[in-house]
């Protein structure tokens, strides 16, 4: 009998990894197979010459640039000439400056928005186009090779995605059930409680929101759940509310935020008023934080309210991007960056100020990203980091305890028993002790180290779920900037582009800083792995930031 | 639009320095994987070193060294083999480090890359190991080796590298391992060290293979040459002092009766260059890796010697060291024709997926040593010491090329601690044994100490491999 159930644990270890794999091809698969159809959006047509120029983005720069949506070659064309863009009521076009006027149907156009209808007249310089529907264009169009060459079989229903991803944390479940020394069923009732979420979040999206598609969402979900789990046998005694509870409960509200951000960034008008009130939100949080903020674990990031303990900086992230990502309406023909510098510096200050280096990369890396997407100034990037690394050495010398955590790094195994090595060590042991299919949810050894369900999560699920679930699941949280990036060629405006791409790179920069702090391949930072670390604040922020990316897919919007 | 789209390959970059990073943590996960096991704190494997699920570790004909019983650590049934197999197999302590049972314990526990160690118990067995030892010799040697302080006797096959014998003592009963106090701590010195691969000592005449093997390669009448002992000869400002006075000898002569003034003369008209050359080119500085474990590496620096210090250099004093399985290569080495075969200790192991898919390597040939002329001229001198100086009955009927030497450790004023050594190989088809044997804590010669057990361990080695 025993040896019937034995089998039974080892068989569903060995399928974790192999359905984690199954899941993440699933999810990117129906991604790629559910493109639009690749064609010109509106065009114009060259009354001259008759050639007809696709249009293909939500917002185009024309001008002489090489670097403009649409590059016109003519000397009386100024290099930055005009913007056409779309919007919900049509489409309209606005003069950025040039020197011989942007005319439609004769008429000038200023700095303030012209409609156009089709089959308008738009005088550029000396060229005279024709304003047509997309339709009169029949050449083929070269997509992004995330979208190209794919098979014409249909993606996989979004419901059966989920049914995917529910039996694989029912799955955790059973593990956790019958993990060594378990007495009790609880893990089933935490799973229940998450499968519910699960689908009620589902029936939210495609009922209620009507979105189009659900795999970002089910990705979303997959990750979350496997944090939820791996919190199944981590209890805490006296705790009012077990850990895994408390982060179903905060990925809830990360979903209820996912959705609430989604509908603030519909209109790309309203963005830019509300920058500035989001500016000074983010900054007077961080404020509060400084002085109300409690140190713990080495840093002052932490704010107690009543109790329930709050990680400002994690919100902060999300104002970040949007404040980074959105340009004045003058689309890439302002390159002022003066202000997000200002912005970011503060940011960055503060959290170092507050001893949490780890997230203050996070921001100090994705502006970097943001302010390079913005400027392609690289002056910019390179003055950003001689002064990144000016402050790193005033803090390494000014915080002790930094300089500490360099000691031990790459030396870790000297330093197995004392704060310099002893959570690296332990985190590199039960990677290998855990092997490429886990030991089981609740069988690991690495819980008992302390932040191993945040900091260390990564070695918590190698040790548990296997080596190969872990990598899995890393590259599937990187990939996402590839879906974002593939996404964003239809974006609705740069802003959608540009919070996309880079709330996905800063996915990556967190998790970097996780995984390879755990595993001393660079110092320890003690920053949250996205969506699977144990932490409210940071599984909110999360699901926040994600919201970028699914709104950077026209669809999302699209009735 | 179209700007921002480009200007995402930063991102892009950053994405490709994270996949690359994973990359790296792959790598070093397989390469390191089993050494992270291994650590006290892995509450994965606790409780008796970690060795009660430890799988079994048997001899080459199969006799069980150490095995895991009811939640105990068994070791052999023969209190003589578990002293003699101490130093290889290791004790539930973990103290000897370069043991098997220390140095292959998550192998040994049932940890595989693949698998991990929590397994259902059920499933979870330790892995098995085999080993190229052969008990009954390593027994021989011990029982000639337990009369002297300490020693170490070691013997492999010198044309497929398994070790047969290695024995060191001082040693105890892992059955009953000594609580090591100040009262008994001189009983008890150095006893977790196996001499055979951790230690070195002074080599006396045998280092006079390494002065010969200069002499032949760099003084081309070498042959015809002939000198004259008279027992002792002033040698830059000091004597050099000789076993007896033996007259006129040619280098045959000089290296059976291993006469001190032949090969002092000879290192210092070699000169220090050529010296460090031979001894470089036979390793002596170097270490040698048998089945993962490094030897001590072994000594020969005259940097800051002066004329008497070198020709002391070439006879095996002065500042020398060597390490008794660094000498048995070197025998094997001299057998091969000048390029040996590096031993190895595991045969087989159940727990390495580098074994499992054939990709341990073993048996491997090392560097050159030797010319094939110059092997075989030292390989003549040898046979000619044990023919004319041992006797070639010594070995039983066996056909031997060998070298006796005595190192002082403690010069001119305890006799008593001398270190006798012999090394040699045997050219019997179906005997390919090197061996080297060191005796400490004796007044006596080489021969009459080490010389009698390379006599009994060599012969039973003889046998057990040809059963």
């Amino acid at each position: 009998m025993t040896l019937i159930m034995d089998i039974a644990v080892v068989a569903l270890r060995m399928l974790l990894p192999v359905y984690t794999l199954v899941i993440v091809y699933q999810i990117f698969a129906a991604m790629r197979r559910r493109r639009r159809p690749e064609r010109p959006l509106v065009l114009l047509q060259d009354l001259e010459t008759g050639e007809k120029t696709p249009v293909l983005f939500w917002e185009n720069s024309i001008g002489r640039s090489r670097g403009s949506d649409i590059a016109i070659d003519d000397p009386a064309v100024s290099r930055n000439h005009c913007v056409l863009l779309r919007r919900k009521e049509g489409w309209f076009i606005t003069d950025t400056g040039s020197k011989t006027g942007t005319y439609v149907n004769g008429k000038r156009v200023g700095s303030r928005r012209a409609m156009l209808n089709i089959d308008d007249t738009i005088t550029l310089g000396n060229r005279e186009y024709a304003f047509r529907r997309g339709e009169e264009f029949h050449e083929e169009l070269q997509s992004s090779w995330f979208f190209s060459k794919v098979s014409n079989k249909p993606a996989i229903q979004p419901y059966k995605i989920l049914i995917l991803v529910s039996l694989f944390h029912i799955f955790m479940a059973v593990e956790a059930c019958f993990c060594d020394g378990a007495k009790d069923f609880d893990p089933a009732v935490l799973c229940g409680c998450l499968v519910g979420v699960e689908w009620l979040f589902y029936f939210v999206s495609r009922v209620i929101l009507r979105r189009a598609a659900f795999e970002l969402e089910a990705l979303g979900l997959f990750f979350t759940g496997i944090g939820v789990m791996l919190l199944a046998r981590q209890n805490v005694k006296n705790a009012v509310l077990q850990p895994a509870y408390v982060q179903l409960i905060a990925a809830v509200a990360g979903m209820i935020a996912f959705c609430i951000l989604i509908k603030f960034i519909e209109n790309p008008d309203r963005i830019g008023k509300w920058r500035l009130i989001i500016m000074i939100a983010a900054v007077l949080l961080l404020g509060i934080n400084l002085v109300f903020g409690r140190v713990t674990n080495g840093s002052a990031n932490w704010v107690h309210i009543g109790p329930v303990t709050v990680q400002p900086s994690e919100f902060v992230k999300i104002a970040f991007i949007f404040v980074g990502a959105s340009t004045l309406d003058r689309l890439q023909t302002k390159q002022n960056l003066l202000e997000f510098i200002i912005f970011s510096a503060i940011c960055v200050g503060a959290l170092a100020f507050m001893g949490d280096f780890g997230t203050a990369l996070i921001f100090f890396g994705t502006f970097l990203l943001i302010s390079f997407t913005r400027s392609g100034d690289f002056k910019t990037v390179i003055l950003a980091l001689t002064g990144a690394g000016l402050g790193g050495f005033i803090v390494l010398n000014m915080k002790p305890y930094v300089l500490r955590r360099f000691q031990g790094w790459r030396h870790v195994w000297q330093y197995t028993q004392d704060s310099r090595g002893y959570q690296q060590a332990r985190v590199l042991t039960y990677i290998a002790s855990g092997g490429l299919f886990g030991v089981g949810i609740g069988n690991g050894v690495l819980k008992y180290v302390a932040a191993s369900e945040s900091d260390l999560v990564f070695g918590l699920m190698s040790e548990e779920m296997g080596f190969i679930s872990a990598l899995t699941v890393a590259i599937a949280i990187a990939a996402l900037f590839i879906y974002a990036r593939s996404v964003t060629t239809r974006s609705r405006s740069t802003f959608y582009s540009i919070s996309a791409c880079c709330a996905a790179g800063l996915f990556v920069i967190q998790m970097s800083l996780n995984v390879f702090g755990a595993t001393d391949i660079l110092p320890l930072t003690g920053v949250t792995f996205p969506f699977i670390s144990a932490g409210g604040s940071s599984i909110i922020s999360c699901w926040g930031l994600l919201a970028f990316i699914k709104a950077a897919d026209e669809r999302t919007y699209s009735k | 639009m179209k700007r921002t789209l480009k200007r995402s390959w930063l991102i892009f970059i950053v994405v490709i320095a994270f996949l690359a990073g994973l990359g790296f943590l792959v790598i070093e996960t397989i390469l390191n994987a089993a050494d992270w096991v291994d650590q006290p704190y892995n509450g994965h494997i606790s409780g008796s070193g970690g060795l009660i699920q430890a799988g079994k570790i048997s001899d080459r004909k199969g006799r069980v060294l150490a095995e895991s019983v009811d939640g105990k650590r068994v070791y052999h049934s023969d209190a003589q083999v578990r002293r003699a197999l101490l130093h290889v197999v290791g004790d539930d302590s973990l103290n000897i480090s370069t043991a098997i049972q220390s140095q292959f314990r998550s192998e040994l526990t049932g940890y595989s890359f693949l698998w991990g160690l929590d397994m259902p118990q059920s499933f979870r067995h330790g892995h098995d190991m085999e080993l190229t030892v052969d008990a009954k010799t390593c027994k021989t040697a011990y029982n000639k080796l337990k009369d002297y302080d300490s020693g170490a006797c070691v013997i492999y096959n010198y044309e497929t590298g398994e070790v047969i014998c290695s024995v060191s003592t001082k040693t105890y009963d892992p059955n009953g391992p000594p609580k090591i106090t100040k009262k008994n701590e001189e009983q008890y010195e150095g006893v977790y060290l196996d001499n055979v691969l951790s230690s070195t000592y002074t080599p006396g005449s045998i280092f006079k293979i390494v002065t010969a093997a200069a002499a032949i390669d760099n003084i081309p009448d070498i042959w015809e040459r002939t000198w004259y002992c008279g027992g002792k000869e002033n040698i830059g400002g000091s004597d050099i002092t000789c076993v007896g006075s033996h007259g006129t000898v040619n280098l045959k002569q000089a290296f059976g009766h291993s006469c001190n003034i032949v090969f002092a003369e000879l290192a210092v008209e070699l000169g220090e260059k050529k010296m460090n050359e031979a001894a470089e080119k036979l390793g002596i500085n170097a270490s040698f890796t048998i089945s993962g474990i490094n030897t001590k590496k072994g000594r020969y620096n005259i940097s800051k010697a002066n004329k008497n210090q070198l020709a002391w250099s070439g006879v095996g004093q002065y500042t020398d060291e060597v390490n008794p399985m660094q000498m048995a290569v070197i025998c094997g080495a001299i057998a091969k024709g000048g390029t040996p075969t590096i031993p190895y200790i595991i045969s087989g192991n159940s727990g390495s997926i580098l074994a499992d898919i054939g990709l341990t390597k073993i048996g491997t040939t090392g560097k050159n040593m030797l010319s094939p002329s110059t092997a075989e001229k030292i390989g003549g001198l040898m046979r000619y010491a044990v023919v004319h100086d041992y006797g070639d009955t010594m070995f039983g009927g066996l056909k031997v090329c060998a070298k006796t030497g005595t190192g002082e450790t403690v010069k001119g004023a305890d006799s008593d601690k001398n270190d006798g050594w012999m090394i040699g190989y045997c050219t019997d088809s179906g005997c390919p044994l090197a061996f080297a044997c060191v005796v400490r804590g004796s007044s006596e010669y080489g021969y009459s100490t080490a010389g009698q057990v390379a006599k009994a361990a060599v012969i039973q080695a003889a046998k057990s491999i040809k059963d």
